[in-house]
């Protein structure tokens, strides 16, 4: 027995004595054994065309798409498209779908409640809160996600995500980040929970802290509508008409940038202090150009991102619903639980251009980015009590569905300066739930966990902070 | 002063004050962490690894050169000294300084901390070269036996350190000192470094400025008492023997030494070609993997393709398939231009 | 089960009789079979045509990051389908990797298929040739056959599959061709009646075949039974420190699923 153990011993010990003798480069003749058998086998079973050139077309391609001068601008022009596609694209839809199932299920419900005599709590609660929240997240979320993403996975499928990281590098290295960080956050654009699992693929512990870190920069699924519902309502109607389409796409465009770059400043202030570190080594394949097939990616995409943002309205946007039916409805000393925060609040968030429901609303959104604008517009109908048909506030009726929005958020005193900070605000908060779960399961670290839920918050605070006193500095 | 104004004054004093207490390097709590920092243990520790090198490289140890070497009074040598004998880690009298068997395993555990700890560092992260043994010099009195193991059997049990020195084994084994000094090479004859000597510092730092590193081919030019003229892979270069000193050679282990210029894979024009003859040794662990993953192979065919908006990272065309590598690792791919082969 | 019509509504091929795609449905499977290959090759691609299932796909590198698992039934069989992150080697320590690594060296699967891409046979044989060390139940599926004609390369499957020693089958997953054949040598390799010769290395340097014979000799006489001893000899001298613990309590051979991590799905979805 002992014998035994001792055989396996000196297996080990005479493989350390070996290492020592072989010396540090005995992978690298490894290696180049490998590839030599590789090329003979190669050599005989693969045949190239006799035209020198294979690839010529990618060749072409990818010459055009880095470029020094053409590089860039095609970049944000393509992202631009993407978003213009988005706004003019989702419009319709929205209003369709906020006719249907705000201006005319949500009464018919009503309706039906009062014949049947449900007490009107539970109506509330259910109807009001839980129904009414999920139609706000399906109706306002779900069109422009549902076409945003096709249009981006075509983009993905052809090959293009790869060049975008290739364009980028040279920021994230100057940063001290890794190339491979662009991809992430190209993922992290679809949900910042897939981006950080996606970090997987940067194999330097250090940078791939910090990419999930800034990870939470690159707007995601849940924020995206946000932005481009905002910017169409205070900035597109700003501009002409004509002109309104383009506009609101390039405020978007801007934010996502934004986003970009706070990532970069975060990487390399991080970097330098907490992880401290130069930019490894990085090695990125471009794969060839693969044209994608068209219809079937749009089709498969589009379902899936459907399938997604009913999913998560129904798992986030009814208990949310509930919640905000019941601090709206709930009343101390006369008054809701709602106005009571939001009365306190309001002076603080003043200083930030911000307002309580704001405020109220990103805390009953932390499972879920898409329900904060759900959330505000169903507390601001509650706080102003604007009636509609039946009892009870934390309802809306009879406004037109297409300018619904702008109506109850102007009525609610927001102003160009509260719709810029909440975009910037939306670009800069905590990550969701599911997120910080997934960075603490990724990192298996409280203290990283605790570093990406709050940098995010203080840049945001930071951030609105000093736009509104510059703003009223300016405009005053 | 209306109250944007005085807000917008308090923000600003607020951003500086947290930039004064966070601000890399020079920011208060830097300082703050690096003032504390040097203790006993500390001492103890570093006198035994120092004692063991001595003996490992056959040069005298005295009280003067141990004060010397860690930084303290003579006063406080002779303390730790007696203390290490108290210990039973050290054999003491007037000429010599020996240690004993324990003091031995004692200061190889050290030594594993510290060899393994570099290794880590070089390998796994991408702090600076210059910084790897200040982290280490602190890790190595901080980590447990078993946090030890671990992090050797993540980096897959190394057997050399980033400078070419062996890395004791858990249960303390070493093998036994090989190679020479650079300054004692007879000109004209062929070396591979084997080992930097990372200590005193200064000089290190010298001999990392010069781009030397171990698994770099020497072949010496002439050796003297001023000065030490050697080529290292093909570039001319000029040491004190004093600096010379802190590097050790050993034979060549490859087949064929490589002699003349090389190039570089980052000196390729897009359009050009040239074939792969090696991998520089500074880039090591993961990265040199992944690189030879790639394809990237002496007798490998490689073409620059694609230059990115900076001129970095560029696109290399490699076994038919497009790959995109940042400078610092192009500029240690050593390769020959394709028209000058034929 | 009547979801597979449904599942399969792309799919151009229905007519492959004896396939059934049984989504997540893993109950009860008779084989594994592991999905290995470079990265952005088509598995995941491979694995939807087979399990009816919806991983993602992109064509960039690193796209799958963890293991997902399907199934599917040919001739009677059901077969487990685990699809894995790309890898360029299995004698890499990094950690991006390590899934797909520990799952192909640790995972036992019946039959391990690497798909590799057409384009770019010979970057793709490095991974070949490393798996073919450890198992000799492989199948090749040679994808992306489509670009490859579009590109105009001719790759000879029958040539690579005599130096291989094991079978290639020319496919174009996302078009579902070649799709039967793969499944005819999957099964055939999982049952056992077709049995392949893999073609192995051999290494040109003296210095490290020396090591690699003396410590080859000393495991046998320790692990008589051990079938590849190669590979654990080249483990040991790369450090590897599951090989190291398997050699010192004695379990080599059973070094397995206990170094599987257990499957995480993605927290997101
Ligand atoms: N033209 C063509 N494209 C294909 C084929 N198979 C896959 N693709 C495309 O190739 C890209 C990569 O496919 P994936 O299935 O994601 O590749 P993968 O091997 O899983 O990649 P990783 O998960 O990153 O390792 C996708 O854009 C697919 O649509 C094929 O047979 N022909
Ligand atoms: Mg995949």
């Amino acid at each position: 027995m002992n014998e035994m153990m001792n055989k396996r011993e000196s297996i080990i010990a005479e493989a350390n004595r070996l290492r020592w003798e072989l010396g540090e480069n005995f992978h690298d003749t490894l290696m180049q054994n490998i590839y030599e058998h590789a090329t003979e086998i190669e050599k005989k079973a693969v045949k190239y065309p006799d035209a020198k050139e294979v690839f010529s077309f990618d060749r072409t391609l990818d010459k055009i798409l880095t470029s020094k001068f053409l590089g860039f601008p095609i970049m944000f022009l393509m992202l631009g498209v993407v978003f213009w596609l988005t706004i003019q694209g989702a419009n319709y839809p929205s209003g369709l779908l906020s006719n249907l199932l705000v201006d005319t299920i949500h009464p018919a419900l009503k309706t039906f409640a009062l014949n049947f005599d449900l007490p009107w709590w539970l109506s509330g609660v259910l109807i009001d809160g839980a129904y009414l929240a999920m139609a706000w997240v399906v109706s306002v979320m779900l069109p422009p996600m549902a076409i945003f993403f096709p249009l981006y996975t075509l983009l993905e499928d052809f090959g293009y995500l790869p060049r975008v990281a290739f364009n980028l590098d040279p920021l994230y290295k100057k940063v001290g980040a890794h190339g491979r960080q662009a991809l992430t956050m190209a993922m992290g654009f679809g949900c910042n929970a897939a981006g950080v699992i996606a970090t997987r693929v940067i194999d330097s512990p250090r940078e791939r802290l910090i990419a999930i870190i800034t990870n939470n920069f690159s707007l995601c699924n849940g924020r995206w509508p946000t932005q481009i519902l905002i910017a169409t309502v205070f900035i597109g109607s700003a501009v002409p008409a004509y002109l309104a389409g383009i506009v609101s796409a390039a405020a978007v465009v801007f934010i996502a940038l934004l986003g970009i770059a706070f990532s970069l400043i975060v990487s390399w202030f991080l970097s330098r202090t907490l992880l401290k570190g130069e930019a490894s080594a990085f090695s990125l394949e471009l794969p060839p150009y693969r044209p994608p097939r068209i219809f079937q990616t749009l089709y498969t995409s589009l379902i899936d991102r459907t399938i997604f943002v009913l999913w998560r309205a129904v798992v986030f946007a009814i208990p949310a619903g509930m919640l905000i039916w019941l601090v709206a409805n709930v009343s101390i000393d006369g008054i809701s639980i709602a106005n009571h925060f939001i009365q306190y609040v309001n002076p603080i968030a003043f200083v930030f251009g911000l307002n309580g429901v704001i405020f109220l609303a990103y805390i009953i959104a932390i499972p879920a980015n898409e329900i904060v604008i759900p959330t505000i517009l169903m507390l601001t109908v509650a706080n102003l009590g604007i009636q509609g048909v039946g009892a009870g506030s934390g309802v809306m009726f009879e406004l037109e569905s297409a300018s619904d929005v702008a109506t109850i958020l102007q009525s609610g005193g927001w102003t160009l300066l509260t719709a810029i900070n909440l975009m910037l605000f939306s670009l800069l908060h905590n990550p969701c739930s599911t997120t910080i779960f997934t960075i603490y399961k990724e990192t298996k670290s409280w203290k990283w966990t605790l570093v990406s839920t709050f940098l995010p918050i203080a840049m945001g605070l930071t951030v609105t902070f000093f736009v509104t006193q510059i703003w009223r500095l300016l405009t005053n | 002063m209306n109250e944007a104004m005085l807000l917008l004054f308090i923000g600003i004093l607020f951003l500086l004050f947290i930039a004064i207490l966070f601000y890399p390097e020079k920011g208060l709590l830097e300082i703050f962490k690096k003032s504390r920092y040097a203790n006993q243990k500390v001492l103890l520790e570093d006198a035994l690894k120092f004692l063991y090198d001595c003996e490992y490289n056959n040069i005298p140890c005295t009280l003067n050169s141990i004060a010397g070497n860690l930084n303290i009074s003579a006063d406080t040598a002779a303390e730790i000294v007696s203390k290490l004998q108290n210990m039973g880690l050290l054999n003491a009298n007037r000429d010599f300084l020996l240690l004993t068997s324990e003091g031995k395993s004692y200061a190889l555990r050290i030594i594993r901390v510290h060899r393994l700890y570099e290794k880590f560092l070089a390998d796994e992260t991408s702090m600076n070269e210059k910084e790897w043994h200040k982290a280490a010099e602190e890790v190595e009195h901080k980590l447990s036996d078993e946090e030890v193991n671990k992090l050797a059997a993540q980096i897959g049990n190394p057997v050399f350190d980033p400078h070419g020195d062996p890395i004791p084994t858990s249960k303390g084994e070493i093998p036994e000192k090989a190679g020479k000094h650079l300054n004692e090479m007879e000109p004209g004859e062929m070396a591979t470094i084997i080992h930097i000597e990372d200590e005193p510092h200064t000089i290190y730092s010298q001999i990392v400025a010069e781009g030397l590193y171990a698994g770099m081919q020497v072949r010496m030019i002439e050796s003297n008492e001023k000065r030490v003229k050697f080529e290292a892979n093909g570039e001319e270069c000029i040491l004190s023997p004093l600096i010379a000193k802190s590097i050790t050679v050993g034979p060549i282990k490859l087949e064929k030494p490589v002699e003349g210029k090389l190039k570089t894979l980052s000196s390729l024009k897009v359009g050009e070609k040239g074939i792969v003859l090696g991998i520089a040794k500074s880039l090591r662990g993961q990265q040199r993997r992944r690189l030879m993953d790639l394809g990237i192979v002496p007798g490998t065919e490689i073409e620059a393709e694609l230059e990115s908006i900076s001129g970095d990272p560029v696109a290399y065309r490699v076994r038919g398939t497009t790959v995109a590598l940042r400078k610092n690792q192009s500029e240690k791919i050593y390769l020959v231009k394709e028209e000058e082969k034929n | 089960m009547n979801k597979i019509s449904e599942n399969c509504i792309n799919c151009p091929a229905h007519n492959i009789s004896n396939l059934k795609k049984l989504g997540i449905d893993m109950s009860s499977f008779d084989y594994v079979v592991a999905l290995a290959g470079n990265p952005n090759t088509g598995k995941s691609t491979v694995f939807n045509y087979l399990t009816g299932l919806k991983q993602h796909t992109g064509n960039w590198p690193g796209k799958t990051v963890t293991r997902a698992e399907g199934a599917f039934e040919y001739n009677g069989k059901k077969f487990k389908l685990v699809d894995l992150p790309g890898t360029y080697s299995l004698l890499s320590t990094s950690v991006d990797e390590e899934v797909a690594r520990d799952f192909i060296l640790f995972g036992q699967p019946d039959v391990t298929v690497i798909v590799i891409d057409a384009t770019r046979v010979e970057r793709n044989l490095n991974l070949v040739l490393q798996i073919l060390e450890i198992t000799d139940r492989v199948v090749i599926c040679l994808n992306l056959i489509d670009e490859a004609r579009r590109n105009q390369i001719e790759v000879d499957h029958r040539t690579l599959s005599k130096e291989l020693g094991v079978p290639v089958i020319p496919a174009s997953a996302r078009q579902g061709e070649g799709m039967d054949e793969l499944l005819k040598y999957i099964y055939e390799v999982a049952v056992g009646s077709y049995i392949c010769k893999p073609n192995r290395l051999r290494s040109r340097s003296k210095e490290l075949n020396e090591a690699i014979e003396k410590l080859t000799e000393m495991i046998k006489e320790v692990f008589p039974n051990l079938p590849n001893t190669r590979w654990v000899a080249l483990r040991l001298l790369e450090g590897d420190q599951n090989i190291i613990d398997a050699v010192r309590n004695g379990e080599l051979g059973n070094i397995n699923l206990s170094k599987i991590v257990e499957i995480e799905k993605e927290a997101a979805y």
